[in-house]
């Protein structure tokens, strides 16, 4: 394929040198002394209990139970995002009756939420599910109203040409030429929908996933855990949205070098 | 010279509606096409040469007088009629052949779809270039992948609104012979905008010569000579004075208006 992003030696390492600079200062700080073991546990410690974690099923069983919190919610928050979106996108009567609400529930901090969600749903499942929802929901929303806001009348026009009917103008042209917006909130959407599970499971009542498993850790002041924790989040997040980019680029190949 | 797709346009008006204030941008037009005929339609910025071809096509909304083909009122688009815009238009996200089969009669079959598409890439001369998608093609190729588009439906009549435009001077006398080489073969109606006197007469069986303000036809000139044509022969620049002189007539008339 032309224009495919070479993969370069260079850049792995550039990318690979500050995470790498940061493990050998946290080897060095342990290592001397300088700093309380049980406030920062050495490196070995937490790849020794990522080991174990690995081994026993501990890791993957929480992490199993985010995905299910994560994909519930986003693929409910972005499908209903999606609709609304596309709605308001093709009718100016649906951006009007939609659009100020939409806007200015926007503005409301997804923590603000928290407490009435608690009140409604209870600090279970459910209430966590909804609050990742809602945060998935905002980004596809917005991407999709501007993707199809963005396409051109000239294409549309196209398909008057042919003689096309509203439908088939909708899923031949509009909807095409909007993806790659789409897709972009898309990626929001679930990159956001996977920092607020941990939120979630933080301010709720349930068993298991990462963040619980955090915060039970944190009562046992298991700092190895707690940092295993924050790795996996960080590492997951990162393949999420490398495995998105990868999909977006295979589908989306025909804008490579039009963008 | 056929009786099929023979192209009636008598007492045609246009007007639009600007702030409230009528503007007459086509006046009295009367046009005969035979089928089979090539046209050209040249004449300065806002003569309304455009809106006349979208009259035609069907898209430029209601009308007064008639426009007739194949015994029928024009009254919205039709497969019978097909346009050339002066952007390519192709949809980035379809390869070249995906677009030319884009327009084709839903009630095609595959097998024969695939043929009238393979048919059409060959007419155009962009064998080997079946799978590339529109940033990869040059403006001249684009543009003959536009009018294969356009040809796949086998249209009575193709409009052509400056095609050739945004073509650098070489490939433009180039696609000038690719275009007669494709009328000749298709052997279908063609009706080309253009500012180019040369390109007019050089393709024309008629050259229709228009005024601005509102759009009138001021002259049609019959162009009767053999294909294909000498730019450099005497009957050639013979006729194009006949057309400059159109429009010196028409810019010395402006001037003595700002006087």
């Amino acid at each position: 394929m032309p224009g495919k992003n070479k993969f370069l030696w260079r850049d792995l390492w550039a990318g690979l040198a500050l995470p790498l600079g940061l493990l050998a200062a946290w080897k060095l700080v342990s290592a001397a002394g300088w700093v309380n073991a049980s406030l920062l546990p050495s490196p070995e410690k937490v790849l020794k209990v990522i080991g174990d974690s690995l081994a026993d099923g501990f890791l993957v069983k929480n992490l199993l139970i985010s995905f299910n919190r994560v994909i519930k919610g986003f693929l409910a928050g972005s499908t209903i995002g999606f609709v609304l979106g596309t709605w308001m996108g093709l009718s100016k009567t649906a951006e009007k009756v939609f659009g100020p609400f939409f806007h200015a529930i926007r503005n409301v901090p997804l923590v603000g939420w928290v407490p009435l969600f608690i009140i409604w749903f209870g600090f279970g499942e459910f209430s966590q599910v909804v609050f990742i929802s809602v945060g998935a929901f905002y980004p596809v929303v917005l991407n999709t109203l501007q993707g199809i806001r963005g396409v051109r009348r000239e294409y549309v026009e196209l398909g008057r040409v042919f003689g096309f009917s509203r439908l088939k103008v909708f899923t031949r042209i509009i909807l095409p030429a909007a993806i790659p917006s789409v897709f972009t909130g898309v990626r929001l959407s679930l990159s956001i929908s996977w920092m607020l599970v941990v939120a979630a499971e933080l301010f709720g009542v349930s068993t298991g996933g990462v963040g619980n498993m955090m915060m039970d850790a944190r009562e046992f002041f298991k700092m190895d855990i707690v940092i295993m924790g924050i790795l996996t989040i960080g590492v997951v997040g990162f393949i999420m949205n490398q495995l998105l980019a990868m999909i977006e680029g295979h589908f989306l190949s025909w804008k490579r070098k039009a963008a | 010279m056929t009786e099929a797709g023979k192209l009636y346009i008598r007492a045609l008006n246009k007007k639009f509606n600007v702030d409230a204030k009528e503007i007459s941008v086509l006046e009295d037009i009367n046009l005969t096409v035979e089928g089979g005929e090539f046209i050209s339609i040249i004449g300065t910025s806002g003569c309304g040469k455009t809106t006349l071809l979208k009259l035609i096509v069907g898209l430029g909304g209601a009308y007064d007088g008639d426009i007739i083909l194949n015994g029928q009122r024009v009254d919205g688009p039709g497969l019978e009629r097909g346009i050339v815009f002066q952007d390519h238009r192709l949809l980035p996200w379809l390869t070249v052949s995906e677009n030319i089969g884009f327009g084709l009669d839903a009630k095609i079959k595959k097998a024969e779809r695939q043929e009238i598409i393979r048919k059409h890439i060959q007419l155009i001369g962009l064998r080997g270039f079946e799978k590339a998608y529109p940033y990869q093609l040059s403006g001249g190729m684009a543009q003959r992948a536009a009018i294969a588009r356009s040809l796949v439906n086998r249209p009575a009549i193709l409009m052509l609104d400056e095609p050739l435009g945004a073509l650098d001077a070489l490939t433009r006398m180039y696609m000038q012979r690719e275009l007669e080489k494709i009328w000749k073969e298709e052997r279908i109606a063609m009706i080309m905008v253009t500012h180019d006197v040369e390109e007019a007469i050089y393709l024309a069986d008629k050259v229709v010569v228009m005024s601005s303000r509102p759009g009138r036809i001021k002259k049609v000139i019959p162009v009767g000579l053999s294909r294909p044509r000498d730019r450099d022969s005497y009957e050639f620049i013979r006729i194009k004075d006949e057309i400059l002189k159109e429009f010196h007539l028409e810019a010395e008339k402006y001037f003595s208006y700002s006087i």
